[in-house]
Protein backbone atom coordinates (compact mmCIF):
# COMPACT_ATOMS: atom_id res chain seq x y z
CA UNK A 1 0.00 0.00 0.00
CA UNK A 2 1.10 3.30 -1.18
CA UNK A 3 0.24 6.61 0.55
CA UNK A 4 0.50 9.76 -0.15
CA UNK A 5 -0.24 12.18 2.89
CA UNK A 6 -0.33 16.28 2.36
CA UNK A 7 2.65 15.96 -0.41
CA UNK A 8 3.65 19.61 -1.58
CA UNK A 9 6.61 20.34 -3.52
CA UNK A 10 7.66 24.14 -4.00
CA UNK A 11 9.82 25.91 -6.50
CA UNK A 12 10.46 28.94 -5.14
CA UNK A 13 7.00 30.83 -4.83
CA UNK A 14 5.11 28.44 -7.27
CA UNK A 15 3.90 25.11 -5.66
CA UNK A 16 4.13 22.71 -8.67
CA UNK A 17 2.09 19.50 -6.48
CA UNK A 18 -0.16 21.30 -4.06
CA UNK A 19 -1.28 18.84 -0.38
CA UNK A 20 -1.91 15.71 -2.84
CA UNK A 21 -2.97 12.82 -0.75
CA UNK A 22 -4.26 9.37 -1.90
CA UNK A 23 -3.25 5.88 -1.10
CA UNK A 24 -2.77 3.08 -3.56
CA UNK A 25 -3.34 -0.27 -3.13
CA UNK A 26 -1.41 -2.90 -4.39
CA UNK A 27 -1.64 -4.57 -8.10
CA UNK A 28 -3.07 -1.45 -9.09
CA UNK A 29 -3.14 0.47 -12.75
CA UNK A 30 -3.23 3.76 -12.10
CA UNK A 31 -3.15 6.73 -14.64
CA UNK A 32 -2.46 10.23 -13.82
CA UNK A 33 -4.27 13.19 -15.95
CA UNK A 34 -3.98 16.38 -16.56
CA UNK A 35 -2.41 19.21 -18.60
CA UNK A 36 1.64 19.90 -18.88
CA UNK A 37 2.76 21.75 -16.12
CA UNK A 38 -0.37 20.14 -13.81
CA UNK A 39 2.48 18.96 -11.63
CA UNK A 40 2.09 14.91 -12.94
CA UNK A 41 5.62 14.60 -13.43
CA UNK A 42 6.86 16.09 -9.81
CA UNK A 43 4.42 13.62 -8.46
CA UNK A 44 5.93 10.55 -9.91
CA UNK A 45 9.26 12.44 -9.41
CA UNK A 46 8.53 12.80 -5.48
CA UNK A 47 7.63 9.57 -4.79
CA UNK A 48 11.18 8.14 -6.46
CA UNK A 49 12.57 11.21 -4.02
CA UNK A 50 14.04 13.04 -7.67
CA UNK A 51 12.56 15.43 -6.24
CA UNK A 52 12.35 16.88 -2.95
CA UNK A 53 9.00 17.08 -1.24
CA UNK A 54 8.78 20.46 0.71
CA UNK A 55 5.82 19.66 3.10
CA UNK A 56 4.04 15.93 3.65
CA UNK A 57 4.90 12.56 3.73
CA UNK A 58 5.14 8.72 1.49
CA UNK A 59 4.35 5.58 3.07
CA UNK A 60 4.83 2.61 1.59
CA UNK A 61 3.71 -0.64 3.51
CA UNK A 62 4.14 1.97 6.41
CA UNK A 63 7.53 2.93 6.06
CA UNK A 64 8.43 6.92 5.66
CA UNK A 65 9.85 6.88 2.30
CA UNK A 66 10.49 10.98 2.53
CA UNK A 67 12.62 10.01 5.60
CA UNK A 68 15.17 7.62 3.88
CA UNK A 69 18.42 8.29 3.46
CA UNK A 70 21.93 6.76 1.99
CA UNK A 71 21.75 2.94 0.75
CA UNK A 72 17.76 2.67 2.23
CA UNK A 73 16.81 5.58 -0.12
CA UNK A 74 18.84 3.45 -3.22
CA UNK A 75 17.03 0.49 -2.28
CA UNK A 76 13.73 2.11 -2.09
CA UNK A 77 14.61 3.71 -5.72
CA UNK A 78 15.47 0.69 -7.20
CA UNK A 79 11.68 -1.00 -5.50
CA UNK A 80 9.93 2.22 -7.28
CA UNK A 81 11.32 2.24 -10.29
CA UNK A 82 11.47 4.96 -12.86
CA UNK A 83 10.24 4.89 -16.72
CA UNK A 84 10.99 8.25 -18.43
CA UNK A 85 9.40 10.44 -21.26
CA UNK A 86 13.26 10.84 -23.30
CA UNK A 87 14.10 6.90 -21.84
CA UNK A 88 17.46 8.50 -20.14
CA UNK A 89 19.01 5.24 -21.33
CA UNK A 90 23.07 5.94 -21.51
CA UNK A 91 23.47 5.92 -25.40
CA UNK A 92 27.03 5.19 -25.34
CA UNK A 93 26.76 1.97 -23.26
CA UNK A 94 25.27 -1.21 -24.82
CA UNK A 95 21.53 -2.62 -24.46
CA UNK A 96 22.63 -5.08 -22.00
CA UNK A 97 24.41 -2.55 -19.55
CA UNK A 98 22.15 -0.34 -19.60
CA UNK A 99 19.73 -3.16 -18.60
CA UNK A 100 22.03 -4.28 -15.64
CA UNK A 101 21.81 -0.94 -14.87
CA UNK A 102 18.80 -1.89 -12.92
CA UNK A 103 20.97 -4.40 -10.29
CA UNK A 104 22.86 -1.27 -9.11
CA UNK A 105 21.09 -0.80 -5.38
CA UNK A 106 21.82 -4.78 -5.46
CA UNK A 107 25.21 -5.66 -6.52
CA UNK A 108 28.11 -4.32 -4.35
CA UNK A 109 29.70 -1.52 -5.92
CA UNK A 110 33.22 -3.19 -6.57
CA UNK A 111 31.41 -5.90 -8.92
CA UNK A 112 29.54 -2.95 -10.31
CA UNK A 113 32.15 -0.18 -10.99
CA UNK A 114 34.77 -2.84 -12.39
CA UNK A 115 31.86 -4.59 -14.93
CA UNK A 116 31.85 -8.01 -13.21
CA UNK A 117 28.55 -8.75 -13.22
CA UNK A 118 27.40 -12.14 -11.60
CA UNK A 119 26.06 -14.78 -13.75
CA UNK A 120 22.69 -14.79 -12.18
CA UNK A 121 22.05 -10.70 -12.91
CA UNK A 122 22.87 -11.08 -16.35
CA UNK A 123 20.75 -14.00 -16.88
CA UNK A 124 17.94 -12.01 -15.06
CA UNK A 125 18.53 -8.95 -17.41
CA UNK A 126 18.50 -11.20 -20.51
CA UNK A 127 14.86 -13.01 -19.57
CA UNK A 128 13.92 -9.26 -18.88
CA UNK A 129 14.71 -8.28 -22.51
CA UNK A 130 13.48 -11.41 -24.25
CA UNK A 131 10.04 -10.59 -22.20
CA UNK A 132 10.29 -7.64 -25.17
CA UNK A 133 11.90 -9.47 -27.75
CA UNK A 134 15.02 -7.43 -27.56
CA UNK A 135 17.54 -9.77 -26.63
CA UNK A 136 19.02 -10.23 -29.84
CA UNK A 137 20.45 -6.92 -29.43
CA UNK A 138 21.47 -7.20 -25.90
CA UNK A 139 25.18 -5.90 -27.56
CA UNK A 140 23.98 -2.74 -29.70
CA UNK A 141 24.84 0.32 -28.29
CA UNK A 142 21.44 2.19 -26.89
CA UNK A 143 21.66 5.20 -29.09
CA UNK A 144 21.44 2.97 -32.25
CA UNK A 145 17.61 2.06 -31.34
CA UNK A 146 14.81 3.40 -32.41
CA UNK A 147 12.01 5.15 -30.06
CA UNK A 148 9.81 2.40 -29.17
CA UNK A 149 13.05 -0.03 -28.71
CA UNK A 150 14.79 2.05 -26.11
CA UNK A 151 11.52 2.63 -24.25
CA UNK A 152 11.28 -1.01 -24.01
CA UNK A 153 15.11 -0.96 -22.57
CA UNK A 154 14.39 1.05 -20.08
CA UNK A 155 11.38 -1.16 -19.35
CA UNK A 156 12.96 -4.06 -19.15
CA UNK A 157 16.10 -1.95 -17.02
CA UNK A 158 12.61 -1.05 -14.78
CA UNK A 159 11.66 -4.95 -14.57
CA UNK A 160 15.26 -6.32 -12.90
CA UNK A 161 15.01 -3.59 -10.35
CA UNK A 162 12.56 -6.33 -8.94
CA UNK A 163 10.22 -3.47 -8.29
CA UNK A 164 7.15 -3.00 -6.06
CA UNK A 165 5.90 0.16 -8.32
CA UNK A 166 6.57 1.19 -11.35
CA UNK A 167 6.28 5.21 -12.02
CA UNK A 168 6.06 5.87 -15.50
CA UNK A 169 6.13 9.59 -16.68
CA UNK A 170 4.87 9.88 -19.96
CA UNK A 171 6.19 6.67 -21.47
CA UNK A 172 4.77 7.37 -24.63
CA UNK A 173 4.88 11.05 -25.13
CA UNK A 174 7.77 10.65 -27.69
CA UNK A 175 6.84 7.74 -29.38
CA UNK A 176 4.05 7.00 -32.37
CA UNK A 177 0.54 5.28 -32.08
CA UNK A 178 2.11 1.67 -32.89
CA UNK A 179 4.75 2.36 -30.68
CA UNK A 180 2.52 3.25 -28.22
CA UNK A 181 0.17 0.43 -28.06
CA UNK A 182 3.60 -1.77 -27.55
CA UNK A 183 4.64 0.03 -24.61
CA UNK A 184 1.28 0.49 -23.51
CA UNK A 185 0.71 -3.36 -23.42
CA UNK A 186 4.29 -4.37 -21.65
CA UNK A 187 3.13 -1.60 -19.05
CA UNK A 188 0.04 -3.59 -18.83
CA UNK A 189 1.38 -7.04 -19.15
CA UNK A 190 4.44 -6.30 -16.32
CA UNK A 191 1.13 -5.39 -13.99
CA UNK A 192 -1.41 -8.32 -14.40
CA UNK A 193 1.53 -10.72 -15.09
CA UNK A 194 4.12 -9.64 -11.86
CA UNK A 195 1.01 -8.11 -10.02
CA UNK A 196 3.39 -4.89 -9.87
CA UNK A 197 1.54 -1.50 -9.48
CA UNK A 198 1.82 1.15 -12.37
CA UNK A 199 1.56 4.60 -12.13
CA UNK A 200 1.51 6.15 -15.23
CA UNK A 201 1.61 10.08 -16.01
CA UNK A 202 -0.52 10.30 -19.55
CA UNK A 203 -1.48 13.38 -21.30
CA UNK A 204 -4.57 11.18 -23.68
CA UNK A 205 -7.83 9.99 -22.20
CA UNK A 206 -8.43 7.58 -24.71
CA UNK A 207 -4.95 5.67 -23.42
CA UNK A 208 -6.05 6.39 -19.93
CA UNK A 209 -9.49 4.82 -19.85
CA UNK A 210 -8.69 1.84 -22.05
CA UNK A 211 -5.42 0.92 -19.62
CA UNK A 212 -6.17 2.12 -16.27
CA UNK A 213 -8.56 1.04 -13.49
CA UNK A 214 -8.31 4.31 -11.82
CA UNK A 215 -7.50 7.67 -12.62
CA UNK A 216 -6.11 10.43 -10.34
CA UNK A 217 -6.63 13.79 -11.90
CA UNK A 218 -4.66 17.10 -11.50
CA UNK A 219 -4.96 20.44 -12.13
CA UNK A 220 -2.27 23.37 -10.89
CA UNK A 221 -0.52 21.08 -8.56
CA UNK A 222 -3.92 19.71 -6.67
CA UNK A 223 -5.53 16.66 -7.05
CA UNK A 224 -9.24 17.13 -8.68
CA UNK A 225 -10.59 14.11 -9.48
CA UNK A 226 -9.84 10.38 -7.96
CA UNK A 227 -11.98 7.60 -9.12
CA UNK A 228 -12.68 4.88 -11.98
CA UNK A 229 -12.62 5.95 -15.24
CA UNK A 230 -16.07 5.89 -15.95
CA UNK A 231 -16.47 8.22 -13.24
CA UNK A 232 -15.09 10.78 -15.50
CA UNK A 233 -17.43 12.33 -17.22
CA UNK A 234 -16.57 14.66 -19.86
CA UNK A 235 -17.54 17.92 -17.86
CA UNK A 236 -14.83 16.94 -15.93
CA UNK A 237 -12.56 15.96 -18.38
CA UNK A 238 -13.35 19.63 -19.98
CA UNK A 239 -12.42 21.11 -16.48
CA UNK A 240 -9.52 19.06 -15.76
CA UNK A 241 -7.79 20.48 -19.50
CA UNK A 242 -10.07 23.65 -19.97
CA UNK A 243 -9.75 24.31 -24.31
CA UNK A 244 -7.43 21.32 -24.80
CA UNK A 245 -10.16 18.58 -24.01
CA UNK A 246 -11.33 17.98 -27.35
CA UNK A 247 -7.40 17.21 -28.20
CA UNK A 248 -6.69 14.47 -25.73
CA UNK A 249 -9.89 13.18 -25.86
CA UNK A 250 -9.55 12.38 -29.63
CA UNK A 251 -13.11 14.39 -30.54
CA UNK A 252 -13.00 16.18 -34.07
CA UNK A 253 -12.26 20.07 -33.25
CA UNK A 254 -15.63 21.98 -33.47
CA UNK A 255 -17.17 23.11 -36.13
CA UNK A 256 -18.74 26.54 -36.79
CA UNK A 257 -21.97 26.56 -38.66
CA UNK A 258 -20.58 27.39 -42.34
CA UNK A 259 -17.80 24.39 -41.63
CA UNK A 260 -14.75 26.49 -41.03
CA UNK A 261 -12.35 25.07 -38.35
CA UNK A 262 -12.14 27.13 -35.34
CA UNK A 263 -8.21 27.27 -34.37
CA UNK A 264 -8.31 25.69 -30.58
CA UNK A 265 -6.04 28.25 -29.78
CA UNK A 266 -7.82 31.48 -30.63
CA UNK B 1 -0.95 49.23 -59.74
CA UNK B 2 -0.81 50.38 -55.82
CA UNK B 3 1.25 52.43 -54.29
CA UNK B 4 2.81 53.41 -51.00
CA UNK B 5 0.96 56.86 -49.45
CA UNK B 6 3.56 59.50 -49.96
CA UNK B 7 5.47 59.48 -46.88
CA UNK B 8 5.16 62.59 -44.43
CA UNK B 9 8.64 63.60 -43.71
CA UNK B 10 7.99 65.50 -41.15
CA UNK B 11 6.11 63.88 -39.26
CA UNK B 12 8.34 60.43 -39.61
CA UNK B 13 11.36 62.58 -38.31
CA UNK B 14 9.26 63.81 -35.43
CA UNK B 15 8.30 60.15 -34.46
CA UNK B 16 11.66 58.60 -35.22
CA UNK B 17 14.02 61.34 -34.37
CA UNK B 18 17.30 58.35 -33.87
CA UNK B 19 16.53 57.09 -37.54
CA UNK B 20 16.65 60.68 -39.18
CA UNK B 21 18.95 62.45 -36.85
CA UNK B 22 21.95 59.82 -35.65
CA UNK B 23 23.64 61.05 -32.62
CA UNK B 24 26.86 62.48 -32.72
CA UNK B 25 28.29 59.66 -31.01
CA UNK B 26 27.14 56.93 -33.23
CA UNK B 27 27.86 58.37 -36.60
CA UNK B 28 31.78 58.27 -35.25
CA UNK B 29 31.87 55.42 -33.78
CA UNK B 30 33.20 53.32 -35.93
CA UNK B 31 35.80 55.43 -37.98
CA UNK B 32 37.13 56.36 -34.39
CA UNK B 33 37.64 53.02 -33.48
CA UNK B 34 39.57 52.43 -36.59
CA UNK B 35 41.38 55.63 -36.80
CA UNK B 36 42.39 54.20 -32.64
CA UNK B 37 43.27 50.60 -33.74
CA UNK B 38 45.31 52.10 -36.59
CA UNK B 39 46.68 54.24 -33.98
CA UNK B 40 47.60 51.22 -31.37
CA UNK B 41 49.60 49.54 -34.13
CA UNK B 42 51.88 52.14 -35.21
CA UNK B 43 52.42 53.16 -31.65
CA UNK B 44 53.55 49.07 -31.17
CA UNK B 45 55.90 49.29 -34.12
CA UNK B 46 57.85 52.13 -33.53
CA UNK B 47 58.06 50.72 -29.74
CA UNK B 48 59.19 47.46 -30.68
CA UNK B 49 62.14 49.18 -32.70
CA UNK B 50 60.25 48.19 -36.27
CA UNK B 51 62.83 49.18 -39.03
CA UNK B 52 62.22 48.08 -42.71
CA UNK B 53 65.87 48.60 -43.13
CA UNK B 54 66.93 46.16 -41.28
CA UNK B 55 64.14 43.77 -42.53
CA UNK B 56 65.90 44.71 -45.84
CA UNK B 57 69.21 44.31 -45.65
CA UNK B 58 68.40 40.87 -43.26
CA UNK B 59 66.09 39.50 -46.31
CA UNK B 60 69.60 38.50 -48.58
CA UNK B 61 70.72 36.86 -45.12
CA UNK B 62 67.55 34.94 -44.85
CA UNK B 63 68.24 33.94 -48.76
CA UNK B 64 71.74 32.89 -47.86
CA UNK B 65 71.03 30.66 -44.97
CA UNK B 66 68.23 28.66 -47.21
CA UNK B 67 70.52 28.53 -49.99
CA UNK B 68 73.09 26.91 -47.44
CA UNK B 69 70.38 23.96 -45.91
CA UNK B 70 70.03 23.12 -49.51
CA UNK B 71 70.24 19.70 -49.53
CA UNK B 72 69.56 18.57 -46.37
CA UNK B 73 71.70 16.54 -44.59
CA UNK B 74 72.32 14.80 -41.23
CA UNK B 75 76.43 14.18 -41.72
CA UNK B 76 77.52 11.27 -39.81
CA UNK B 77 74.81 12.48 -36.88
CA UNK B 78 71.72 10.35 -37.99
CA UNK B 79 71.27 7.98 -35.22
CA UNK B 80 71.81 10.73 -32.56
CA UNK B 81 69.11 12.94 -33.96
CA UNK B 82 66.65 9.66 -34.03
CA UNK B 83 67.02 8.66 -30.54
CA UNK B 84 66.98 12.86 -30.16
CA UNK B 85 63.61 12.68 -32.07
CA UNK B 86 62.65 9.52 -29.90
CA UNK B 87 63.41 11.70 -26.72
CA UNK B 88 61.10 14.20 -27.72
CA UNK B 89 58.15 12.17 -28.75
CA UNK B 90 58.21 10.01 -25.36
CA UNK B 91 58.60 13.67 -23.51
CA UNK B 92 55.15 14.55 -24.98
CA UNK B 93 53.36 10.94 -24.68
CA UNK B 94 54.36 10.60 -21.25
CA UNK B 95 54.06 14.19 -20.16
CA UNK B 96 50.40 14.57 -21.72
CA UNK B 97 49.54 11.13 -20.15
CA UNK B 98 50.35 12.29 -16.73
CA UNK B 99 48.56 15.28 -16.93
CA UNK B 100 45.28 13.51 -18.04
CA UNK B 101 45.16 10.86 -15.63
CA UNK B 102 46.03 13.90 -13.20
CA UNK B 103 43.54 15.58 -14.00
CA UNK B 104 40.63 13.47 -14.57
CA UNK B 105 39.64 13.02 -10.57
CA UNK B 106 40.10 16.47 -10.06
CA UNK B 107 38.24 18.23 -12.27
CA UNK B 108 35.39 16.25 -10.99
CA UNK B 109 35.81 18.64 -8.34
CA UNK B 110 35.50 21.54 -10.76
CA UNK B 111 32.42 20.35 -12.07
CA UNK B 112 29.27 22.32 -11.49
CA UNK B 113 26.73 18.93 -11.73
CA UNK B 114 29.42 17.12 -9.36
CA UNK B 115 30.26 19.53 -6.76
CA UNK B 116 27.56 22.05 -6.66
CA UNK B 117 29.01 24.23 -4.16
CA UNK B 118 30.82 27.41 -5.35
CA UNK B 119 32.68 27.11 -2.28
CA UNK B 120 34.06 23.98 -3.09
CA UNK B 121 34.46 24.63 -6.31
CA UNK B 122 36.15 28.20 -6.69
CA UNK B 123 39.78 27.14 -5.21
CA UNK B 124 40.17 23.58 -7.25
CA UNK B 125 39.32 26.29 -10.23
CA UNK B 126 41.50 28.98 -9.28
CA UNK B 127 44.11 26.13 -8.24
CA UNK B 128 43.84 24.93 -12.55
CA UNK B 129 44.24 28.91 -13.52
CA UNK B 130 47.01 29.77 -11.90
CA UNK B 131 48.85 26.44 -12.93
CA UNK B 132 47.87 27.13 -16.44
CA UNK B 133 48.77 31.04 -16.37
CA UNK B 134 52.22 29.80 -16.19
CA UNK B 135 53.71 28.87 -19.82
CA UNK B 136 55.23 24.89 -20.08
CA UNK B 137 58.18 26.78 -20.90
CA UNK B 138 58.40 28.76 -17.89
CA UNK B 139 57.88 25.61 -15.87
CA UNK B 140 60.53 23.79 -18.01
CA UNK B 141 62.88 26.26 -16.66
CA UNK B 142 62.03 25.84 -13.31
CA UNK B 143 62.17 21.91 -13.27
CA UNK B 144 65.61 22.00 -14.59
CA UNK B 145 66.79 24.14 -11.49
CA UNK B 146 65.10 21.01 -9.35
CA UNK B 147 65.85 18.00 -11.11
CA UNK B 148 68.58 18.85 -13.52
CA UNK B 149 68.82 18.91 -17.22
CA UNK B 150 67.45 16.19 -19.54
CA UNK B 151 64.31 14.78 -20.38
CA UNK B 152 62.67 14.17 -16.76
CA UNK B 153 62.57 17.77 -16.49
CA UNK B 154 60.90 18.33 -20.10
CA UNK B 155 58.13 14.80 -18.83
CA UNK B 156 57.71 17.33 -15.49
CA UNK B 157 57.02 20.12 -17.05
CA UNK B 158 54.46 19.83 -19.49
CA UNK B 159 52.64 17.25 -17.03
CA UNK B 160 51.95 20.05 -14.81
CA UNK B 161 51.60 23.08 -17.28
CA UNK B 162 48.57 20.35 -18.99
CA UNK B 163 47.24 19.43 -15.65
CA UNK B 164 45.97 22.58 -15.49
CA UNK B 165 45.03 22.93 -19.36
CA UNK B 166 42.78 19.45 -18.94
CA UNK B 167 41.59 20.61 -15.34
CA UNK B 168 39.48 23.00 -17.11
CA UNK B 169 38.28 21.40 -20.36
CA UNK B 170 37.88 18.00 -18.57
CA UNK B 171 35.36 19.67 -15.92
CA UNK B 172 33.54 21.70 -18.52
CA UNK B 173 33.10 18.45 -20.95
CA UNK B 174 31.47 16.80 -17.56
CA UNK B 175 29.25 19.97 -17.07
CA UNK B 176 28.18 19.59 -20.77
CA UNK B 177 26.85 15.70 -20.21
CA UNK B 178 23.26 14.94 -20.75
CA UNK B 179 21.12 15.07 -17.39
CA UNK B 180 19.00 12.52 -18.58
CA UNK B 181 21.04 9.49 -18.39
CA UNK B 182 22.78 10.14 -15.28
CA UNK B 183 19.16 10.60 -13.54
CA UNK B 184 18.23 7.30 -15.18
CA UNK B 185 21.03 5.97 -12.63
CA UNK B 186 20.33 7.48 -9.90
CA UNK B 187 16.28 6.16 -10.31
CA UNK B 188 17.48 3.05 -10.69
CA UNK B 189 19.14 3.12 -6.96
CA UNK B 190 22.98 4.04 -8.24
CA UNK B 191 25.61 5.67 -5.78
CA UNK B 192 27.11 8.69 -6.99
CA UNK B 193 29.90 7.09 -7.84
CA UNK B 194 27.46 4.50 -10.34
CA UNK B 195 26.10 7.97 -11.77
CA UNK B 196 29.91 9.16 -12.65
CA UNK B 197 30.74 5.63 -14.05
CA UNK B 198 28.16 5.22 -15.98
CA UNK B 199 25.89 8.28 -16.44
CA UNK B 200 28.60 10.55 -16.66
CA UNK B 201 32.10 8.52 -18.23
CA UNK B 202 30.22 6.69 -21.44
CA UNK B 203 29.60 10.15 -22.72
CA UNK B 204 32.36 12.20 -21.52
CA UNK B 205 35.39 9.79 -22.82
CA UNK B 206 35.33 10.48 -26.08
CA UNK B 207 35.43 14.08 -25.68
CA UNK B 208 38.65 13.85 -23.09
CA UNK B 209 40.13 11.47 -25.69
CA UNK B 210 40.03 13.87 -28.91
CA UNK B 211 41.50 16.19 -26.34
CA UNK B 212 44.47 14.25 -24.93
CA UNK B 213 45.13 12.99 -28.28
CA UNK B 214 45.51 16.76 -30.02
CA UNK B 215 47.38 17.67 -26.57
CA UNK B 216 49.99 14.72 -27.55
CA UNK B 217 50.57 15.88 -30.99
CA UNK B 218 50.49 19.84 -29.85
CA UNK B 219 53.63 19.00 -27.21
CA UNK B 220 55.39 17.16 -29.42
CA UNK B 221 55.92 20.49 -30.61
CA UNK B 222 56.01 22.59 -27.61
CA UNK B 223 58.57 19.64 -26.16
CA UNK B 224 60.91 20.82 -29.33
CA UNK B 225 60.50 23.84 -27.62
CA UNK B 226 61.36 23.07 -24.02
CA UNK B 227 64.24 20.91 -25.25
CA UNK B 228 65.81 24.49 -26.56
CA UNK B 229 66.02 25.66 -23.13
CA UNK B 230 68.08 22.04 -21.83
CA UNK B 231 65.11 19.47 -21.15
CA UNK B 232 66.43 17.22 -23.69
CA UNK B 233 65.14 15.70 -27.02
CA UNK B 234 65.54 16.98 -30.86
CA UNK B 235 65.33 20.39 -29.54
CA UNK B 236 68.55 20.72 -28.11
CA UNK B 237 70.25 19.12 -31.45
CA UNK B 238 68.45 21.85 -33.35
CA UNK B 239 69.89 24.75 -31.03
CA UNK B 240 73.40 23.49 -31.23
CA UNK B 241 73.24 23.02 -34.92
CA UNK B 242 71.85 26.71 -35.15
CA UNK B 243 74.76 27.72 -32.99
CA UNK B 244 77.51 26.46 -35.02
CA UNK B 245 75.57 27.78 -38.30
CA UNK B 246 75.36 24.00 -39.45
CA UNK B 247 72.33 24.77 -42.20
CA UNK B 248 72.45 21.44 -43.61
CA UNK B 249 71.78 19.43 -40.56
CA UNK B 250 69.40 22.54 -39.14
CA UNK B 251 66.83 21.79 -42.33
CA UNK B 252 67.22 17.73 -41.66
CA UNK B 253 66.60 18.33 -38.05
CA UNK B 254 63.17 20.68 -39.04
CA UNK B 255 61.83 18.39 -41.82
CA UNK B 256 62.46 15.13 -39.19
CA UNK B 257 59.95 17.40 -36.79
CA UNK B 258 57.73 18.03 -39.60
CA UNK B 259 57.64 14.41 -40.37
CA UNK B 260 56.99 13.40 -36.88
CA UNK B 261 53.87 15.64 -36.12
CA UNK B 262 52.32 14.89 -39.29
CA UNK B 263 52.62 11.27 -38.68
CA UNK B 264 51.63 11.42 -35.03
CA UNK B 265 48.72 13.61 -36.29
CA UNK B 266 47.98 10.69 -38.80
CA UNK B 267 47.88 8.25 -35.89
CA UNK B 268 45.76 10.34 -33.43
CA UNK B 269 43.39 10.96 -36.26
CA UNK B 270 42.80 6.90 -36.39
CA UNK B 271 42.83 6.53 -32.69
CA UNK B 272 40.16 8.91 -32.23
CA UNK B 273 37.81 7.13 -34.33
CA UNK B 274 38.34 4.32 -33.42
CA UNK B 275 36.99 5.64 -29.59
CA UNK B 276 34.35 7.16 -30.36
CA UNK B 277 33.05 5.31 -33.47
CA UNK B 278 33.05 5.80 -36.91
CA UNK B 279 28.73 5.99 -36.88
CA UNK B 280 28.54 9.01 -34.52
CA UNK B 281 30.31 11.05 -37.19
CA UNK B 282 28.57 9.65 -40.55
Amino acid sequence: MLVVEGLTCRFGTKAAVDNASFSIAPGSFVGVIGRSGAGKSTLLRMINRLAEPSEGRILFEGVDVTALRGKELRQWRARSAMIFQQFNLVGRLDVLTNVLMGRLAEIPSWRSLTQLWPDEDRALAMSALEQFDMAAIAAQRADQLSGGQQQRVAIARALVQEPDIILADEPIASLDPRNTRIVMDALLRINKHFGITVICNLHSLDLARNYCDRLIGMAAGRVVFDGAPEMLTDRIARELYDLEASDVMGTAPAQTPDGATVPAAA
Amino acid sequence: MSQLPKPDRDQLRAKYPDVFDRPAETRLATPAMIVGAFAVFVFGLVNLDFSPARLWSGLSQLGWITLMMIPPDPGSSLPAYLSALGETLSIAVLGTTVAAVLALPVSLLAARNIIPSQLLRFPVRRAFDSIRGVDTLIWALVWINVVGLGPFAGVLAIAVADFGAFGKLFSEAIEAADKKQVEGIRASGGTALHEIRFGLMPQVLPVIAGQVLYFIESNTRSATIIGIVGAGGIGLQLAEQIRVLEWQKVSFLILMILVAVAAIDWISGKLRFAIIGQRAIA
